[in-house]
């Protein structure tokens, strides 16, 4: 297969797989050897395997329109992005300190502000945040976790260093196609699997599993665990399902629960009622119980925060654990670590300006074309301006929208993020990709091996999310022969 | 088991029994046209009628001719009893269920449905096609049928599988012997004798039945035998004795069964009274009618017991149009 060195002369990232003279990197060398023993006829036939074999499993995400709901295959590259084990082990090490972090944050926040009143954390920052539920405070949950699962975004930038992009505490999404990329690269490319030492992930449904056991409120017992979805129109639907049925548990929608008056939660069987121990929700704060947010959802279920606050049911993540997940608390993270932990942080932080602050805002105003500008509590990269790339009008909306709330918005410089080699008519092009590991935290912490590759299929573009035409690769973490 | 995915299981099964005997009355009804003398004709008001589209149709189409029904029985999506609705009904239903199914199972449902969305053009355009087409829609569900029995623990989600698919079974039998009551034919006609021979043969080969019938019934074709055969006889498939008997026996596992079983107990009494000797196609029309009332009651029992088990109980409907699972028809 043909490397596209037009393509790659024409960027100046780093590339996960190749060097500067374009040759593979030691711990690639294994797949290359191996996708170059391929001829292209014989990857083009491998290609459109996975192709048909996506279809046939229905991997699908949903995207929405006036002209009704389309069932999209997931777009996946075959080419794997791979990692070295000796430099994946610190990542992980880093995604689990800055959980552990961010879960003793979001308690403090809800009980004694200790890190406010120390002047870490300044007042006005909680106050305008718009994730932070008053209905929460003073609930401590099991192991004082809030965040049980967590998707981090990484992405490496030109200098090879990886840094975090967001932490991802509300509904991360997209772990299992994490597991089917897997799947399907094994189905459809036995061999490599053989000749390489690539690490397992399979174990996530399991870990995820005892995870949400370890929150049951009723111990001794089998618990009775659910996931909770908006239903079959969610975009992530799929994923649901997925994760319900690799683990053995229920999936349910909101009606198929209620909550008595003894704040005890069950499910509508066909022969009566089961009290529910776990709930794994994938539905917003916003919408889950009625009763005390959004009056009208009708995904939600009554007397839910009753229940969880009496602590007669445990719900993952926690109501209002996403008041850490905001791009302006994001930009505190290295502090936080230090205040709790007193340690430095293992992974860095994109350096970031907050427009609340005059002199940063300034900044930020004075060098709009050189900046991405993101809002505090958008995700899916919606809402965001790249300034390289927007055009003058697009800058000055963007004047206006800062000005007016200043608050709600962070910049940062334009990261040159890292590439991979993604098969583009028949060619190797380097494509633009970032890496979502998933964390969890309960009794124990346990951070996935590699986690989700997400890649931007179009030439140039920096956008990763499938619901804006990205795409997938299967991420390898490989023990590399010495 | 939540209720709501019992509900599910039973309509999955209920709409891809549905989408196979539709293929089925299709190949009946194209067998027909081809079998049926000069001067007789097609009532096509009354298939539509027979298979309890009428409304519906009336709703979409201004008059009955053979284009617009194949059309409205095969890929049109405003009917839910078109096999594509079927067939995307099931696959929605599958989807919610797919941590309680064998794997397989979803690849089988959602390749069936790329299939029939693939070939729906083909299938358009001239009847051997179509004849193909439909064909492997009854393989491709006789191979899903195939995968339930062979691969999956036969715990209560295989019982509402198998109630759906046993209720929807019986009900779609009588409809398809119905069909020859949609032929006018004048009794005088000297052709008149062999044709409803052939006609009678032509419903129990679309039911795959003729073979059986032979065996275990009689050597020469005639109404009544056909009709007492598709009724009564507990050792072929597709009657409405072996489902209701198929029925029962899944509910014997079940909890909470007393009501169903007295529901199908009085089902059986009342549909093996009548006396087929001597009818005519217009009193079989009466009896099938009546017999799909029966079947309705079946399925208010079992919608009530295990579907609303919160709920105040609904009262029996009496309609013998066909039923739809509201919620996801809706949708």
């Amino acid at each position: 297969m043909k490397i596209s060195s037009i393509e790659y002369a024409s960027i100046q990232a780093y590339d996960e797989l190749l060097d500067q003279h374009l040759r593979p990197r030691p711990v690639a060398k294994p797949l290359f050897d191996y996708l170059s023993s391929l001829d292209e006829k014989e990857l083009e036939a491998r290609r459109q395997a996975v192709e048909a074999t996506i279809m046939a499993m229905g991997i699908t995400f949903t995207i929405y329109s006036d002209a009704g709901n389309i069932d999209r295959a997931w777009p996946f590259d075959v080419v794997p992005r791979v990692m070295s084990r000796r430099e994946w082990e610190p990542i992980q090490a880093g995604l689990k300190q800055r959980l552990i972090a961010l879960n003793l944050f979001i308690n403090d926040l809800y009980n004694k502000q200790q890190i406010v009143k120390d002047g870490v954390f300044p007042l006005e920052v909680l106050k305008g945040s718009a994730n932070f539920r008053p209905q929460c405070v003073g609930v401590t949950p099991r192991f004082g976790a809030w965040a049980h699962i967590c998707g981090t975004d990484l992405v490496r930038d030109s200098d090879g260093t990886m840094y975090v992009l967001e932490d991802n505490l509300r509904v991360p999404s997209g772990v299992s196609y994490m597991l089917e990329n897997r799947q399907i690269m094994k189905r459809i490319f036995p061999e490599l699997f053989r000749t390489s030492t690539i690490l397992p992930v399979d174990d996530y449904p399991t870990q995820l599993y005892n995870t949400l056991a370890a929150l049951s409120p009723r111990s001794g017992d089998v618990p009775v665990i659910v996931v909770l979805t908006p239903g079959i129109y969610n975009s992530a639907y799929f994923e649901h399902s997925y994760l319900a049925q690799q683990m053995g548990v229920y999936l349910v929608e909101g009606s198929d629960l209620i909550v008595d008056e003894n704040d005890i939660v069950y499910m509508k069987n066909i022969t009566g009622l089961q009290r529910v121990d776990v709930i794994y929700r994938r539905i917003d704060d916003d919408f889950l119980d009625p009763e005390v947010f959004n009056p009208e959802s009708a995904l939600g279920v009554n007397g839910l925060m009753r229940a969880w606050r009496s602590g007669k049911v445990a719900i993952a993540n926690a109501p209002g654990a996403g008041v850490a997940d905001d791009k302006v608390v994001y930009t505190f993270v290295p502090k936080i670590i230090k205040y709790y932990l007193d340690q430095d942080p293992i992974l860095q932080n994109v350096p970031s300006y907050m427009c609340m602050y005059e002199d940063q805002r300034e900044y930020v105003l004075k060098n709009l074309d050189k900046l991405v500008v993101k809002p505090a509590n958008e995700s899916g990269g919606y809402g965001m301006l790249i300034g390289p790339r927007a055009t003058q009008a697009e800058r000055d909306q963007f004047k206006e929208l800062i000005c007016n709330n200043p608050r709600n918005y962070m910049a940062q410089p334009t990261l040159n993020i890292s590439t991979a080699p993604t098969i583009i008519e028949g060619q190797l092009a380097p494509r633009h990709l970032d890496l979502r590991p998933f964390v969890l935290q309960s009794d124990k912490l346990y951070a996935t091996t590699g986690g989700l590759t997400r890649v931007a299929m179009r030439q140039g573009s920096l956008v990763v999310n499938s619901s804006q035409g990205g795409g997938s690769k299967d991420t390898w973490i490989v023990e590399e022969d010495l | 088991m939540l209720a709501r995915d019992a509900e599910n299981l039973y309509w999955m099964a209920r709409y891809l029994e549905r989408a196979e005997n539709t293929a089925r009355l299709i190949i009946k009804i194209s067998d027909t046209l081809l079998d049926i003398p000069n001067g007789a004709s097609l009532g096509w008001g009354t298939l539509l009628k027979v298979a309890g589209l009428d409304q519906l149709y009336q709703e979409y189409y201004d008059d009955a001719n053979e284009n617009d029904i194949m059309h409205f029985l095969i890929a049109d999506e405003r009917n839910p009893g078109s096999i594509l609705a079927c067939v995307k009904f099931a696959r929605e239903n599958t989807r919610t269920l797919r941590e309680m199914l064998p794997e397989d199972l979803w690849e089988r449902i959602n390749g069936l449905y790329l299939y029939i969305q693939n070939n729906l053009q083909d299938a358009a355009m001239n009847r051997r096609n179509k004849y193909i087409f439909l064909h492997n829609i009854i393989t491709q569900r006789h191979a899903i049928v195939g995968l339930v029995a062979s691969a999956m623990e036969q715990d209560l989600a295989y019982h509402f599988i198998k109630l759906g698919r046993s209720i929807e079974r019986a009900d779609m039998t009588t409809r398809i012997m119905d069909i020859n009551y949609a032929i006018s034919l004048p009794e005088d006609d000297p052709l008149f004798e062999i044709t409803m021979q052939t006609l009678w043969a032509g419903i129990l080969k679309s039911l795959s039945a003729f073979q059986t019938y032979r065996r275990l019934k009689a050597f020469h074709v005639n109404m009544s035998e056909v009709v007492d055969f598709l009724f009564q006889e507990k050792r072929f498939p597709r009657s409405v004795k072996h489902c209701l008997a198929e029925m029962e026996a899944c509910l014997q596992s079940m909890p909470q069964n007393e009501k169903i079983i007295e529901t199908i107990k009085t089902a059986q009494v009342n549909i093996s009274k009548q006396n087929t000797k001597a009818m005519n196609l217009s009193r079989l029309h009466e009896y099938i009618d009546l017999s799909q009332k029966y079947l309705g009651n079946i399925h208010q029992s079992i919608d009530s017991v295990y579907f609303r088990a919160d709920e105040p109980t609904a009262g029996l409907s009496d309609q013998a149009s066909t039923q739809t699972q509201t919620s996801i028809v809706s949708a």
